[in-house]
C-alpha cells in the first residue's frame, strides 16, 4: 500500500511541475482567450539564458532566476507587441496560428544558436534529499511547488487587489466595454504576456535544473501538457491551472502504477477529453455559466473567394497530367506524388476546419487509421490493394467520425484542443495495441501499389494514380460543396445557434463532413502505406496535422482549390529551400507568421 | 383538421434562473393561432430569454412550453424548428459568408424533403449520397426551393434581391435584418418569433418593416414579438405582455397596459436605459 | 601608389588562389568527387543525430582525402534534411537515385524514414546503407539494403551476459525506448538473459519524449530486482539513472551501448557513477583503429569526446570508401562490393564482412565498461 502513497506523491511532484507552464497559460487564456501555442518556446528560451548565466557567467541563483526573467519577459513582449497585437481585430483563428509560427521560428532560433545536441544545466541548489514515503525529494522540488504556489497566489492577489489587476480582470470578461470605460487593453496585455513570460522562463529553467537537462525537444512536450493541465482546471482560471496540473499528475502516475509506463500519456489525452466532454468549461467553472467563447462565430475572416475560372483549372489538371510524358526527373514527381498526398489531407482538412469550422489539430490519426486498416487487410487478408485502401477510406471515415464526436459540441479553441488530444490518443493507442498494429515494430513488408492485379511501382505510374484519385476527390468535394450540405456546413460554422434554430442538427452535420473528410484522408493514408511499404506509430504524426493545417489556411479556409494549391506550395517550397536545410522549419515559421498577418483569408480566399 | 388545442403556443409557470437571478419567473402565456402578441419591458426584463427558452435554444428550470397542444418542453432547437417554429435573433445572426440566397435557403432546410429521406440509422449517409448523386427529384426540389426564396425575397422589394449573390457580412444593418427575416419565413412557420426586428432601423425603414409584419399577420401567420417602438406595438398586436424583472407585471390589449400604474413604474423606475435606446434606436 | 600596392597584392593573391586550385587538380587528376548521398535529419525531433553523423563522416574524409582520396579522386557526400520523416526521404532517394553523380546513400536515420524510400533505391538500383537501421526487416527490402548496425540479435546477449553472467545478476528490471529499436532489442535481451538463468521481474516501456520516471521507478522498486538494465539511449538513460538514485534505488544499473557518449556522464553527473555499459569501443582500447579515430576525432573537435553515433558514421564513410575501391564507380558494382569488402577496419567491428545473406555485418566488437570518477573505464571484474 505503501507505493499508493509513492505513486501520489510523485504524481503531485509531476504535476507541480506541470503547472509551472500551465500558470502561464492560465493567465494569457484569461485575458486574451488565447491558448498560447509559444508558451513551452519561452520555457526553452528561459531554461537556454539560465544554461548561459550558470554555465558561462557562473550566476548564483537568484541572479539566475532574474536574469532569466527579465530575459524570458522581454520575449514575451516583443511576441505580444509585433506577434499578437497587429492581429487584435483580426478572426479569432489568426492569434492561434501566430503562436504557433512564433513557437516554429524561437524553437529553431534556439537550436540553430546552441546546436541540437542535449546539455546539462547543473542544479545550484545542494543536493539533499529528504524521506518521504519509499522516495525523496530534494530543494528543486520545494522550490519548483514554491514558485508555482506563490506565482499562482501573487497573481491572484495581483488580479484582486491591484488597479492594473482590475484592469486585467475587466479585459479578460468584456473587452470592448472595458475599452469604453478607459482600461488601456494593450497595457493589459503587455503586462499579462510580460508576467507569463518570465513564468515560462524561470519554469523552464528550474525543470531544466530538475532533470539537469535541457534539449530543443522540449518545448513541444511542455505545450502540450501545459495546455492539458490548464483545460483541465478551465481555460483562463490560475488556481485551477494549478489543481488542474496536480490533478494530471495524479493520473498519469496512477496510470502508470495500473497499467504502466507507455500508458502514461494515453491517461492525459484521455484526462482531457473526458473534461471537455463533460465539463467543458473546466473542472471548477460553474455548471450552467456561460460559454467563454463568444456566441456569434467570427472565428474565421470574412472573404470574397478569388473565382477561377473553369478552363483554368481544366488547363492546371491537364498540364499535371501530362506531366510525366515530360522530361520531369522522378524526383519531381516524388515531390509531387508527396503533395497529393498531402492534398487529399487538405481537402479533408478544409472541409471539417473551413467548411464546417472544425479546427482540427489531430487529423493525422485519420491518415494513420487509413494507412494501418489498408496495410493489414492487404497483408493479412490479401485483400486486393485497390480495395484495402477503399477500405482504409471507409475505416477512417466511420472509426474517425465516432472518436472525434465528443468534440462536435465544443466550440472555436477547444475543438482544437479535443481534436489534438484525440490524435495523439490514436497515435498512443497504435504503439500499445500490439496484437493488431504490432506496436512499435511496424508493419513492414506493405505490398506495392497495384490496380487490378497490375503492380504500380514506376514513379509515372504512382503519380497518376494518387493524381487520379486527389482530382476525383476534390471534384466530388466540390460537387457536396454545392449540394444543400455545402451550404448547411457553411452555416453551422458561421453561426451553430442561428443554424440549430434553423433545424440544422449539428451533430449530423459534423459526422457528415467528418465522414467525407475522414474518407479522403484515410485513402491519402492508405496509399502512403503501400507506397513506403513501412509503417509505425510514427509515421503520421502531430507535425503532419500541424502541416496540413498550415496548408488549408495558406490556400483559404474551406477552399478546395486553395487546399490543393497550398499543398503543391508547401510539399514544393522546402524542397526548394533544401540548400538551407538549417534554416527551413524557420522560413516555415516566418511564412505562416506572415501569412496570418497579412493575409488571414488565404490565398485564394475562405469559402 | 380537428384542432384539440386552444391556443397554438401555451406557457405555464415558464422559470429560469442563472447564479442568484431569475431571468424569465413563472410566465404564463396563450397565443391563438393567427394571433399577434407582443412583449415588452425594460432591457434585462428577460424576454430574449423567454425566446430561448420557447425555441429550445436554452431549458427551463421549470414550467412548460405547449405547442399546438403537444408539450415540447426542453426539445431541441432544431426539433422545434422542424415542427415549425421559427425566429429572428436580438442582434441580428446572418450567415456571414453565406449569400443572401444561401442564407434563406437554410431557413428552408426542414422542408428538404426529397435530399433528407426520413429513414432512421442511415438516413444521414443517404442525405450524403443524395447530396452527390443529384437525382432529378433532388434538383427539382432545391430548383423550387430558389424560386420560393425569390418570391420570399421580392417582398422585401429592391432591398435584397439585386444583393442576392452577395455575401452576407457585407449587406447594410437593416438588410441584415430583413435577410433574417427572409430567412424566417422560408421556413413556411406556423410560429413566428420576432425579436426587436426594426432594431437599428430608421423611421422609414421601420415604417417598412411594419407593413411587412402586418400583413404577414394578415395572412394569418402566428407571431409572438418583442419591439422596444410602441407605436408598432400598439398598432399590431392582439394583446401586449410586460415583462420586468423576470416576472409578468401586466397583459391585455395595447391600450389598457400603456396606462397601467406598473407599467408606468417600470419604465420609469428603472427603465430610462431602455426607453433612452427606445429613442436611440427610434 | 598605395593604389599599386593594393593592386599588385590583389593580383599576388588571385595568383595564390589560382596557384592553389592547380595544386589540389594535380593532387586529384579527376576535378569531381565521386559523391555519396547522405538523408538524414538536420532538423526536427532528430536533428543531434544528423549533425553527430557528419562529424564522424568529415573525420573520415579528411584521412580518405589525406591518403589519397580512392583511386585518385576525392569522396565526397552530400547531405540532405530528411527531418527523419519518410515522405521526405521518399523524395530524396527519388532525388539520388535520378542524380547519376550519386554512387550510394547512406541513411536514413529512423527506421519509418529508411523503410520507405526502400523500395525505391531497391528498384532504383543504388545502394542505401542504413548503416544505423537496426530495424530487422531493414536488409530484407531487397539486395541493395546493407547495413552495418550492431544486429540487437548480436549486441543483446552480450549485454546480457555482462549483467547476468559477469555482473551476477538474477532479477532484472528492464526499462526500454519503445520504439523499433527498443522493443526489437528488448525481446533479444530478455530471451538472453533468460537462457542465462535470469529472471527478468519487469519490463518498461517509455516514448522518447518521457522526462519523468519516478513512477515508472516505483514500479521497478515494487518488482524487487537487483538490476536495472536499460535500453535507451544516452539522454533518457542519463535520466532513469538520476532519478533512480533520487529516488533510492542502489541497484546495478548496466546499460546498452547506446548511452555510450559523452553526454551521459555530462547529463547524468554523479548519478550514472558505477553505470555497467556494455560497448563496442572504448577510449583506453589499444586497437589502431580506435585509437586513430579517437585522436582524430579529438584533434578535429577541440577535444571533444567521440560518442557511439560519431563511431557509427565514422566507420559507415570508410565502409562506404572501402567498397567504392572496390566497386569502381558502378552502382551495380557498388553492390556487388558490398560481398567482397573483407576485413575493413572498423571501430565498432574490429573489422568488418558482411555476412551476404543478412547483409549485416556480424561480431561487433565487445567492451565492459563501468562509469568511475566522472569516466568510462573498463570494468576491473569487482563488483559495484
Amino acid at each position: 500500500m505503501s507505493s499508493w502513497l509513492d505513486y501520489t506523491i510523485n504524481g503531485l511532484i509531476v504535476g507541480n511541475v506541470y503547472a509551472l507552464v500551465a500558470v502561464g497559460l492560465a493567465l494569457i487564456f484569461g485575458v486574451s482567450r488565447l491558448i498560447n501555442f509559444a508558451q513551452g518556446s519561452i520555457y526553452l528560451v528561459g531554461a537556454y539564458i539560465g544554461w548561459v548565466a550558470v554555465v558561462q557567467l557562473h550566476t548564483p541563483l537568484p541572479l539566475t532566476i532574474i536574469l532569466v526573467a527579465v530575459v524570458a519577459a522581454l520575449v514575451g513582449l516583443i511576441i505580444e507587441r509585433f506577434g499578437l497585437r497587429p492581429l487584435q481585430n483580426s478572426v479569432r483563428i489568426a492569434p492561434l496560428l501566430a503562436t504557433i509560427g512564433i513557437s516554429f521560428v524561437l524553437d529553431q532560433l534556439v537550436m540553430l544558436t546552441f546546436s541540437p545536441n542535449p546539455r546539462a544545466l547543473p542544479s545550484q541548489l545542494p543536493d539533499v534529499r529528504f524521506q518521504i514515503g519509499g522516495g525523496t525529494i530534494g530543494p528543486l522540488d520545494l522550490l519548483i511547488a514554491g514558485v508555482g504556489i506563490t506565482s499562482a497566489l501573487l497573481l491572484f492577489v495581483f488580479l484582486r487587489y491591484t488597479k492594473l489587476g482590475w484592469a486585467v480582470r475587466a479585459a479578460s470578461q468584456d473587452r470592448d466595454a472595458a475599452m469604453q470605460m478607459g482600461v488601456d487593453v494593450n497595457r493589459v496585455n503587455q503586462t499579462v504576456f510580460g508576467i507569463a513570460a518570465a513564468l515560462g522562463g524561470v519554469s523552464g529553467l528550474l525543470v531544466g535544473m530538475y532533470y539537469n537537462q535541457i534539449d530543443t525537444a522540449m518545448s513541444l512536450q511542455a505545450t502540450l501538457k501545459g495546455v492539458v493541465a490548464e483545460v483541465v482546471g478551465g481555460a483562463g482560471n490560475v488556481p485551477g491551472a494549478v489543481v488542474g496540473s496536480l490533478l494530471l499528475g495524479l493520473v498519469e502516475s496512477y496510470g502508470i502504477a495500473v497499467f504502466g509506463t507507455s500508458y502514461r500519456n494515453l491517461f492525459a489525452f484521455l484526462l482531457l477529453v473526458v473534461v471537455l466532454v463533460l465539463r467543458p468549461n473546466g473542472l471548477f467553472a460553474s455548471a450552467r455559466q456561460a460559454p467563454p467563447e463568444p456566441l456569434t462565430g467570427t472565428f474565421i475572416a470574412p472573404s470574397r473567394p478569388v473565382r477561377i475560372p473553369r478552363w483554368a483549372f481544366a488547363v492546371a489538371v491537364a498540364l499535371f497530367a501530362i506531366l510525366p510524358l515530360l522530361p520531369v526527373s522522378f524526383y519531381v514527381l516524388q515531390t509531387l506524388i508527396n503533395a497529393w498526398l498531402l492534398g487529399m489531407l487538405a481537402l479533408s482538412l478544409t472541409l471539417v476546419a473551413g467548411t464546417i469550422g472544425q479546427v482540427s489539430l489531430g487529423h493525422a490519426a485519420l491518415l494513420a487509421i487509413g494507412a494501418y486498416t489498408s496495410a493489414l487487410l492487404s497483408l493479412t487478408l490479401n485483400l486486393p490493394v485497390g480495395l484495402a485502401i477503399i477500405a482504409g477510406g471507409l475505416m477512417s471515415a466511420a472509426l474517425g467520425t465516432i472518436l472525434i464526436s465528443p468534440s462536435f459540441r465544443l466550440r472555436g479553441h477547444y475543438v482544437s484542443i479535443a481534436t489534438l488530444a484525440i490524435g495523439e490518443i490514436v497515435s498512443l493507442v497504435i504503439l500499445n495495441w500490439e496484437s493488431v498494429t504490432r506496436g512499435p515494430i511496424g508493419i513492414s513488408g506493405i505490398p506495392p501499389l497495384s490496380l487490378f492485379g497490375y503492380d504500380l511501382v514506376d514513379p509515372k505510374a504512382v503519380y497518376w494514380f494518387s493524381f487520379v484519385v486527389m482530382v476525383v476527390l476534390a471534384l466530388l468535394q466540390v460537387r457536396l460543396l454545392g449540394s444543400h450540405l455545402g451550404r448547411s456546413f457553411r452555416a453551422i460554422r458561421d453561426d451553430d445557434i442561428a443554424a440549430r434554430a434553423y433545424g440544422l442538427s449539428l451533430n449530423r452535420y459534423k459526422s457528415l463532413a467528418f465522414i467525407f473528410g475522414g474518407f479522403a484522408a484515410g485513402v491519402s493514408g492508405g496509399i502512403a502505406a503501400h507506397l513506403y511499404s513501412y509503417i509505425n506509430h510514427e509515421t503520421f504524426n502531430t507535425q503532419q496535422s500541424i502541416l496540413a493545417l498550415t496548408v488549408v489556411i495558406l490556400g483559404g479556409l474551406g477552399n478546395v482549390v486553395g487546399a490543393l494549391l497550398g499543398a503543391v506550395a508547401l510539399v514544393g517550397l522546402p524542397e526548394v529551400f533544401r540548400i538551407a536545410a538549417e534554416y527551413r522549419i524557420l522560413i516555415y515559421g516566418i511564412v505562416l507568421l506572415l501569412l496570418v498577418r497579412f493575409r488571414p483569408q488565404g490565398l485564394l480566399g475562405t469559402i | 383538421m380537428g384542432e384539440a388545442y386552444a391556443s397554438l403556443l401555451s406557457l405555464r409557470g415558464l422559470t429560469r434562473r442563472f447564479g442568484g437571478l431569475t431571468a424569465v419567473d413563472g410566465i404564463d402565456l396563450d397565443l391563438a393561432k393567427g394571433g399577434l402578441v407582443s412583449i415588452i419591458g425594460p432591457n434585462g426584463a428577460g424576454k430574449t430569454t423567454l425566446f430561448n427558452l420557447v425555441t429550445g435554444l436554452d431549458r427551463p428550470d421549470a414550467g412548460t412550453v405547449s405547442f399546438e397542444g403537444r408539450d415540447v418542453t426542453g426539445l431541441s432547437p432544431e426539433r422545434l424548428a422542424a415542427q415549425g417554429i421559427a425566429r429572428t435573433f436580438q442582434l441580428g445572426r446572418v450567415f456571414g459568408n453565406l449569400s443572401v440566397m444561401d442564407n434563406v435557403l437554410i431557413g428552408a432546410h426542414t422542408r428538404l424533403r426529397a435530399v433528407k429521406p426520413a429513414v432512421p440509422v442511415i438516413g444521414p449517409l443517404l442525405e450524403l449520397g443524395l447530396a452527390l448523386l443529384r437525382p432529378s427529384a433532388v434538383r427539382a426540389e432545391e430548383e423550387r426551393l430558389r424560386e420560393e426564396v425569390k418570391a420570399i425575397l421580392a417582398r422585401f422589394g429592391e432591398r435584397l434581391l439585386p444583393r442576392i449573390d452577395q455575401p452576407a457580412y457585407s449587406l447594410s444593418y437593416a438588410n441584415r435584418r430583413r435577410v433574417e427575416i427572409a430567412r424566417a419565413l422560408a421556413l413556411k412557420p406556423r410560429l413566428l418569433l420576432l425579436d426587436e426586428p426594426t432594431a437599428g432601423m430608421n423611421p422609414s425603414e421601420t415604417a417598412e418593416m411594419q407593413g411587412l409584419v402586418a400583413e404577414l399577420k394578415a395572412e394569418g401567420l402566428t407571431i409572438l414579438l418583442i419591439e422596444h417602438k410602441l407605436e408598432m406595438v400598439m398598432r399590431l398586436s392582439d394583446r401586449v405582455i410586460v415583462m420586468d424583472e423576470g416576472k409578468k407585471i401586466a397583459e391585455g390589449p395595447g391600450e389598457q397596459v400603456r396606462g397601467d400604474p406598473k407599467v408606468i413604474e417600470a419604465y420609469l423606475g428603472h427603465g430610462l436605459s431602455g426607453t433612452a435606446e427606445q429613442e436611440s434606436a427610434a | 601608389m598605395s593604389n599599386i600596392n593594393r593592386r599588385t597584392l590583389v593580383k599576388g593573391s588571385l595568383a595564390a588562389a589560382i596557384a592553389g586550385t592547380t595544386i589540389s587538380r594535380a593532387a586529384f587528376a579527376d576535378a569531381d568527387p565521386i559523391l555519396l548521398g547522405v538523408s538524414g535529419p538536420l532538423t526536427g525531433p532528430n536533428a543531434q543525430y544528423g549533425t553527430q553523423w557528419k562529424q564522424g563522416f568529415d573525420l573520415a574524409l579528411d584521412e580518405i582525402t589525406a591518403a589519397g582520396g580512392i583511386n585518385g579522386r576525392k569522396l565526397a557526400y552530400t547531405f540532405e534534411d530528411s527531418q527523419s520523416d519518410p515522405r521526405q526521404s521518399v523524395a530524396i532517394a527519388q532525388k539520388f537515385v535520378s542524380d547519376p553523380r550519386i554512387m550510394m546513400e547512406l541513411g536514413d536515420f529512423s527506421s519509418p524514414a529508411s523503410m520507405a524510400a526502400s523500395p525505391i533505391y531497391q528498384r532504383g538500383g543504388l545502394v542505401q546503407f542504413g548503416f544505423t537501421n537496426s530495424h530487422p526487416d531493414f536488409t530484407k527490402g531487397g539486395d541493395f539494403m546493407w547495413s552495418t548496425s550492431v544486429s540487437q540479435a548480436d549486441e543483446q546477449p552480450l549485454l546480457a551476459a555482462y549483467a547476468v553472467k559477469k555482473l551476477g545478476l538474477k532479477k532484472l528490471a528492464v526499462l526500454h525506448l519503445n520504439t523499433d529499436w527498443g522493443r526489437t532489442s528488448r525481446d533479444y535481451f530478455n530471451n538472453a538473459a533468460k537462457d542465462y538463468g535470469a529472471e527478468i521481474v519487469v519490463t518498461e516501456g517509455y516514448i522518447a519524449e518521457e522526462r519523468d520516471f519516478r513512477s515508472t521507478l516505483v514500479r521497478v522498486r515494487d518488482a524487487n530486482p537487483d538490476g536495472l538494465v536499460l535500453i535507451s539511449y544516452y539522454s533518457d538513460g542519463a535520466l532513469i539513472a538520476r532519478q533512480a538514485r533520487q529516488v533510492g534505488l542502489k541497484q546495478v544499473i548496466c546499460a546498452a551501448s547506446s548511452v555510450y557518449s559523452p553526454k551521459f556522464l555530462e547529463l547524468g553527473g554523479d548519478a550514472v557513477e558505477d553505470v555497467h555499459v556494455g560497448t563496442r569501443y572504448f577510449p583506453e582500447d589499444p586497437r589502431p583503429e580506435v585509437q586513430k579515430f579517437i585522436a582524430g576525432f579529438k584533434k578535429k573537435y577541440n577535444g571533444l569526446e567521440p560518442d557511439a553515433f560519431n563511431a557509427y558514421s565514422y566507420d559507415a564513410m570508410n565502409m562506404a570508401a572501402a567498397v567504392i575501391r572496390i566497386g569502381g564507380t558502378d552502382r551495380k558494382a557498388i553492390r556487388d562490393a558490398f560481398a567482397k569488402v573483407k576485413d575493413v577496419p572498423s571501430v565498432i567491428f574490429g573489422t568488418a564482412t558482411f555476412d551476404v545473406a543478412t547483409r549485416r555485418v556480424k561480431g561487433a566488437m565487445n567492451a565492459e565498461l563501468v562509469v568511475r570518477n566522472g569516466h568510462f573505464t573498463v570494468w576491473d571484474g569487482k563488483p559495484t
